[in-house]
């Protein structure tokens, strides 16, 4: 029993790292047609950042507040640079920009960091274990449960009870009909381009403690993110929170009984759905 | 008198000899260094292996910079191959034809290794590897123009199953990373400690590159194991022995490594203390040589070595003795017969390059995790050292007598 | 315009692929193999990506599947390379048919993913299945035979040379018969608009089957020169992330020009080979090399080239 308990917290967690991370791919694809590949390496970012942040301050908490905005900055000041310019191009051009970028931000944390990995240390509110049904289950990890469903419901209601949250839907929907009905469109790209950059970067901050940063983890995750998109339905953000705790679930458990080959699973199931039903469980169906 | 005229006019000639006549030559000797090429993976996710052979050779070629090899200069030329074996050979081919070396080292991975040192017999080079712990090196695929100074990774499982022999733990769970090196050293692992009449109760190979660890976490702890064998590459091993002490697994289940690395130590800290292994090089081993080559490397990088810090430097300075034996360091073949069967005396203790398959014999370590405040991290403290012949496999092949 | 400047160069390049092998030191001899190859593997891409309109995350499979098919003949066999070109060849063609058969029942970016996934299963496999393919080690020692029964030895680097140059110049003419055939305007029908191809009463999904494959044939070729020529195949050579410098090869030369992803592809290589000899931090300057390319010459380095000419003109 405790034994079912924890593996039910571990793909809790697995998935909020999951949902950070891919929401904001999913929400770039749905209102910027962008497939993102430098989003894994933002996630990298926030990682980086954090160790920074904590290694300076001391500041576990205010890091988690100060990062993800800051990573949002760096990833709209890109998008406005050069994304911007070439909107009207066939979707190839801007996939592979991101892809340019992706090694450049890399590269250039390699610069800044150096190559070995950075520990962060949780706080000591989050160190150690609590006893959940008899076993000793981390408290970090409880932690991220929490904070994936804060900011699930944090951006759902903006996304629904906002009038700005209405016009990124619009855009969503159709940016031209936005565009004439006054919806300044160029400026709601940037914005969420640089608030799916946060979001990524706030689940780098939060996956620190856990995992390190280390160069390479935004490949490792973008993958990842892939899988839970098309699962969930890209550009769908409630695709995102499904596909999240479905990819969760299946690593969480494949890894416990069939470690060698889940992997592989997860990528005939993603094979599947992109054949016979390619918007995934919550998206459009174009 | 004539006697004490001969001799004068003697050494006047010889002096005059000596300065005059090979004034162009010895020129032309101080513009013909010896260079050694060292194609490692600089960039990318294996960027802090490629580091460390490097800072080895800047070290050296610090050392030897007065003396040089045979009276002359010795290069050191540098490339990345960004871990990708195709980069590699093509890096290597570069350094050889281009750069005219004979000799090649600072190869990190072993499906580097075994790329390019396929090629080597073609283009009549040796291949020195410091890092490459793949078992078919001198085994399945040995050539005679490769030679390994460094620990094996079969040499590594067997110190410390020989260790865990005596040891009271009695059950094992085996975790080993999803590709070659992985699944060999626990294969190594498994056959030797139920040859000790042990048992491995579990054994499990996750994907390399794995970010969560929890199932497997809980797999150990489900199998009531009192020691966790761990083959996991550098970046999976730190993020799984970070898991492990969250999960408060490290109390029950001894953490059992086949290479302890510095660099874990550093970054994972605490959470790595207790943790047992095999070290190919430990820095803390107490000889003078190697107190004093330690302060050196400190004080020119401001870090401890690690373990392909110590193994590359080694390699490098027995590759001089033996050049400098042979006499030449153009005609390959004659550096070949000279090594086969010569002994050096490195930092970590004596070694004997075996003629069969060209692995270096030597002490195998088993170290312990331990806090120590002369440093500013964990660090490795030997618990047991076996004697050469006792840690080396077979010749030309993986098992053990 | 275009192509009679083409036809124009066309002798001046191939006087410089005949007599380069006399003038270029012998390491540099063996860079431009390396080019020529990924210059054929750019080329394949862009028939999928530049004549139809298919952008495909997995292309470096084939190359791989090509790669590890040539070696395991070559190392089991030892047969004239042709043979392990043709083994090579046709194993990426057989696979690409089923992956073709359930990647072109979507289109986009689904199909772009459903490629990628493809791709990582063979990866993973590639990986996995270590008594074939030896692992993560991969297979090393692959040997150059001989051109034929007899024939003479492609050890010498001049010869084998002349066999990829005279392959890629054949596959290049090949791929440019193809694109002007009546079944290439179909392809490129499709690219410009697939609704009205189907309204129209033809059925798109043939097309792109048999174009998917044709390419991941060619590929496969490429593969199949790489294995013997650098003496080993090893998972690398199928991961995603050379699928993506197959991407970034046919924009930087030029979309849907086929000589321009060749050409592409070796000034993509040089400028890495040659950026990594000055630092390690490369890939900062090649991707900001490239994301300017992307920005400011859409058209690639032929696109460039031929609006310069024509301004000229």
């Amino acid at each position: 029993m405790a034994f079912v308990a924890e593996q039910l917290l571990n793909a809790l967690a697995l998935a909020a790292l999951l949902f950070l991370v891919s929401a904001g791919l999913s929400l770039v694809f749905g209102i910027l047609r962008v497939v993102n590949f430098a989003h894994g390496v933002f996630y990298m970012l926030g990682a980086y950042f954090a160790f920074t942040a904590v290694t300076v301050s001391g500041q576990f908490w205010l890091s988690l507040l100060l990062v993800p905005p800051v990573v949002g900055i760096v990833g709209a000041l890109l998008e406005a640079s050069t994304l911007r310019f070439i909107y009207r191009r066939p979707p190839i051009y801007q996939l592979l920009l991101t892809f340019g970028l992706a090694l450049i931000l890399e590269e250039s944390v390699h610069v800044l960091y150096g190559p070995t990995a950075k520990g962060v240390d949780p706080p000591a509110l989050l160190q150690g274990s609590v006893q959940v049904l008899g076993a000793a289950y981390p408290r970090y990890r409880l932690f991220l449960v929490v904070l994936g469903v804060a900011v699930g419901v944090a951006v759902w209601l903006f996304l629904t009870r906002t009038r700005a949250g209405l016009v990124v839907r619009a855009v969503a929907q159709n940016s031209e009909m936005a565009d004439c009905l006054g919806a300044d469109v160029p400026r709601v790209r940037t914005l969420v381009f640089g608030a799916a950059c946060a979001l990524a970067g706030l689940g780098g901050a939060a996956a620190a403690p856990m995992t390190t940063a280390y160069l390479g983890m935004g490949v490792g995750v973008i993958v990842d993110a892939f899988v839970v998109v098309v699962i969930g339905g890209l550009g769908s953000f409630g695709g995102s929170m499904a596909g999240s705790l479905i990819v969760g679930a299946a690593q969480t458990w494949g890894a416990f009984y069939l470690p060698e080959t889940a992997m592989v699973i997860m990528y005939a199931v993603m094979g599947g759905i992109l054949i016979f039903r390619p918007w995934g469980l919550f998206g459009q169906e174009e | 008198m004539r006697r004490r005229e001969f001799l004068k006019v003697a050494a006047t000639g010889g002096l005059g000899a000596s300065l005059g006549v090979p004034v162009y030559l010895r020129q032309a000797w101080a513009q013909n260094p010896i260079k050694i090429g060292m194609p490692a993976a600089l960039s990318g996710g294996n960027a802090q292996y490629g580091i460390q052979a490097k800072r080895a050779a800047e070290l050296f070629a610090k050392d030897i910079k007065a003396k040089g090899i045979l009276g002359r200069p010795v290069e050191f030329i540098y490339e990345d191959t960004a871990g990708d074996p195709a980069t590699a050979v093509r890096k290597a081919q570069k350094l050889v034809e281009k750069d005219g070396v004979k000799f090649l080292t600072g190869v990190v991975l072993s499906s580097e290794a075994l790329a390019v040192s396929a090629k080597c017999p073609e283009w009549k080079v040796i291949f020195m590897s410091t890092i490459n712990g793949a078992g078919a090196l001198t085994a399945k695929s040995f050539n005679r123009y490769f030679f390994r100074v460094n620990t094996s990774g079969p040499m590594g499982a067997r110190a410390i199953s020989l260790y865990l022999a005596e040891a009271p733990l009695k059950r094992f769970f085996a975790l080993g990373s999803d590709y070659a090196w992985g699944r060999d050293s626990v294969m190594s692992f498994e056959s030797q400690i139920t040859a000790a009449k042990k048992e491995v109760v579990g054994k499990d190979f996750p994907p390399v590159g794995t970010k969560d660890f929890a199932s497997y976490i809980a797999k150990v702890r489900q199998s009531r194991a009192q020691g966790c064998y761990l083959a996991l590459p550098g970046q999976d091993a730190t993020i799984f022995l970070k898991q492990a002490h969250q999960f408060g697994i490290t109390r029950e289940v001894k953490p059992i490594m086949e290479i302890v690395e510095l660099e874990n130590m550093k970054t994972v800290g605490e959470a790595m203390v207790g943790t047992i292994g095999s070290s190919r090089y430990p820095f803390t081993v107490d000889t003078p040589k190697n107190r004093d080559f330690v302060k050196r490397f400190h004080d020119m990088h401001g870090t401890y070595p690690d373990m392909f810090d110590g193994e590359t430097y080694e390699g490098l300075e027995w590759l001089a003795q033996v050049i400098q034996k042979a006499d030449t360091a153009e005609d390959v073949d004659k550096v070949i017969e000279a090594w086969e069967g010569s002994s050096y005396e490195g930092l970590e203790g004596p070694f004997l390059m075996r003629k069969c398959d060209h692995q270096a014999v030597q002490l195998g370590f088993v170290v312990e995790v331990v806090n120590d405040p002369k440093y500013p991290h964990p660090v490795p403290k030997i618990l047991a050292t076996y004697p050469g012949d006792k840690v080396t496999p077979k010749c030309r092949t993986e098992e053990f007598a | 315009m275009t192509l009679a400047r083409t036809r124009a160069l066309a002798p001046a390049a191939l006087a410089a692929l005949a007599i380069l092998p006399w003038v270029l030191a012998r390491h540099q001899l063996s860079i431009l193999v390396d080019l020529l190859i990924f210059g054929l593997f750019a080329m394949s891409l862009d028939l999928i990506m530049g004549y139809t309109g298919m952008v495909s995350f997995g292309h470096a499979a084939y190359f791989g599947l090509g790669a590890y098919g040539s070696a395991l003949v070559l190392i089991h066999f030892e047969p004239p390379i042709p043979v392990a070109l043709l083994a090579g060849a046709l194993l990426a063609g057989v696979v690409a048919a089923p992956v073709g058969w359930f990647s072109t029942r979507a289109t986009g970016i689904y199909f772009a993913m459903l490629t990628l996934a493809f791709a990582q299963l063979l990866y993973t496999v590639a990986y996995k299945w270590r008594d074939l393919t030896g692992g993560s080690d991969g297979i090393a020692g692959v040997p150059k035979t001989t051109l034929f029964w007899g024939g003479p030895s492609l050890a010498e680097r001049r010869t084998f040379y002349y066999l990829v140059a005279v392959i890629v110049v054949l596959s290049l003419l090949a791929c440019h018969a193809l694109v002007r055939s009546p079944f290439g305007r179909a392809l490129q029908a499709i690219r410009e608009n697939e609704h009205r191809f189907v309204s129209l009463g033809r059925d798109s999904r043939p097309f792109k089957l048999v174009v998917f494959v044709i390419a991941a044939a060619f590929a496969g070729l490429a593969g199949a020169l790489f294995a013997p020529f650098r003496g080993f195949a090893s998972p690398e050579v199928m991961f995603w992330v050379l699928s993506g410098q197959g991407l970034m090869m046919v924009i930087t030369g030029g979309i849907g020009t086929l000589v321009g992803p060749l050409i592409g592809a070796m000034v993509f290589l040089l400028v890495q080979e040659i950026l990594s000899s000055y630092t390690e931090h490369w890939m900062i300057f090649t991707g900001a090399v490239f994301v300017l390319i992307v920005i400011f010459l859409p058209g690639g380095v032929v696109g460039a080239a031929r609006r310069w000419f024509e301004a000229r003109a």
